[in-house]
């Protein structure tokens, strides 16, 4: 059955006088890969950090609108912020894994959660290093230093940790863009298979990369959601003219 | 600043546009062939194989692009459909070849096979409209133009019908004509679908929207 897991209504966001997101409302599908691109500016990884309420990290950051994830709001007062960053984990740019090692990496957010320990926790991070498709590459070596791991297995590895929590939706900024062609397509590959469990909700400015891996396009600019829709149409034929020149390079 | 992308496309329009020339030509050449036994065969045969090898070079030229530009959206589409057009015009070629052959492999004279209750300048006149306009549609890229291809067809349809129901009704004596007749008019129902195809390729490429021109 298809269901909408996200569901963004009137979302605006400021930083101090900035009006970053401006009136966004669109619904994320379970189980399917979004891509939001834009151009540099246009308030992708905004839109992406309000679902799990990181923005509200930042000081100046301002919010009015509603996000439901299964049909609550996120921005209630009575929300658990902990409970929601467990259900909607994130994976960064560059890949940032703790100075510790594989085997720590992973265990960190079960452990703090307090959700599992010894046999069980081995057992988690097995679990999630073998989803994010890294154990075969590591099984040997757990307790070596996460810093050893070349660029594209530092960034499975970060995905291995957010799934470790067992999250139901993944964010991810930008998650191949320090990495070369062999890693990216990997890290793609990953993120088709991972839609199979979790809603995944990919930030990214490689125009082909949103066509090979989404299910879903939206595009941003300048704060505004000009045109979301299914990754075939967006491409092909997109509604908006803005659509159209953005995707061609005939600005932005 | 333009894109890398335009000059690609600048190079396949323009192949694609001398295509539809070509095309044109054979096919007006191969009905004054048939209509007025003008011995073109060789000439039309030498122009089919031309449209063919430039169907090919349309066709690695727009798979050049896709591979090094990944082109989405109207790119895409005009990428697209200007492959299907180059066969859409290799067929003219092809179809105006084998008019060519009729009289020739039937071993029949021209004269011995004109029948006037038969509305052969009627549906020949039609078809060659139909070529030029679907050429100048595709030069233009105007879908208003492309659109009055679907009127034409049904008239060419309606055409060939009445043919086909005369043949019966009214044969010729000879068989031969009876079967060079029935090629000729098949031919030109069938350069007549590849037009509307090449008007629903325009609309494609202008408007994302598929319809159907038949």
């Amino acid at each position: 059955m298809v269901n909408d897991k996200i569901d963004i209504r009137n979302l605006n966001v400021w930083f101090r006088d900035n009006h970053v997101l401006k009136d966004v409302s669109f619904k994320i599908r379970e189980n399917a890969v979004t891509a939001i691109m834009g151009p540099s500016g246009c308030g992708k990884t905004t839109l992406i950090r309000a679902i799990n309420r990181m923005n509200d990290l930042i000081y100046g950051c301002r919010t009015s609108g509603d996000v439901y994830i299964d049909g609550h709001n996120i921005y209630d007062g009575n929300i658990n912020v902990y409970e929601l960053r467990r259900k909607v984990g994130m994976v960064f740019q560059k890949p940032n894994p703790f100075p510790k090692s594989i085997y720590e990496n992973v265990a960190f957010g079960p452990r703090i959660h307090k959700v599992a320990s010894g046999r069980e926790l081995d057992e988690i991070v097995e679990r999630s290093l073998r989803e994010a498709a890294l154990w075969d590459e590591v099984k040997d070596r757990l307790h070596d230093n996460a810093f050893n791991l070349s660029g594209g297995q530092q960034q499975r590895l970060c995905i291995a940790r957010a799934l470790a929590v067992k999250p139901e939706i993944i964010l991810m900024d930008e998650p191949c863009s320090a990495l070369d062609p062999a890693a990216t397509a990997k890290i793609e590959a990953l993120i088709r298979r991972l839609s199979k469990k979790y809603t995944v909700i990919v930030v990214t400015h490689n125009l082909q990369q949103a066509a090979r891996i989404s299910d879903f396009t939206a595009f941003l600019y300048m704060g505004k959601l000009i045109e979301y829709g299914d990754t075939k149409s967006v491409f092909e034929n997109p509604h908006s003219e803005l659509t159209e020149k953005y995707i061609t390079g005939k600005f932005g | 600043m333009s894109r890398l992308i335009d000059a690609g496309l600048e190079q396949l329009s323009r192949l694609i546009f001398k295509m539809g020339d070509l095309a044109e030509k054979t096919v007006l050449l191969s009905l004054d062939c048939y209509m007025k036994g003008v011995d073109v065969h060789e000439k039309v045969r030498v122009l089919s194989e031309t449209l063919v090898s430039l169907s090919e070079e349309a066709e690695d030229k727009a798979v050049e692009l896709i591979a090094r530009y990944q082109p989405v959206a109207s790119d895409l589409r005009t990428i697209k459909s200007y492959m299907k057009i180059a066969y859409d015009f290799s067929r003219y070629g092809r179809y105006a070849w084998d008019i060519t052959h009729i009289h020739k492999r039937l071993d029949i004279k021209l004269d011995e096979c004109r029948f006037p209750w038969m509305p052969l300048e009627e549906i020949s006149g039609k078809v060659l409209r139909m070529v030029h306009t679907s050429i100048e549609a595709i030069k233009k890229h105007d879908v208003a133009l492309a659109k009055t291809l679907n009127a034409m067809e049904r008239e060419v349809d309606e055409i060939y019908y009445r043919c086909l129901d005369k043949l019966v009704e009214q044969p010729p004596p000879l068989t031969g004509c009876v079967v060079s007749t029935l090629l000729f008019i098949r031919h030109l129902e069938r350069i007549a679908d590849h037009a509307a195809y090449i008007g629903e390729s325009v609309i494609y490429i202008v408007t994302g929207e598929r319809v159907s021109l038949r």
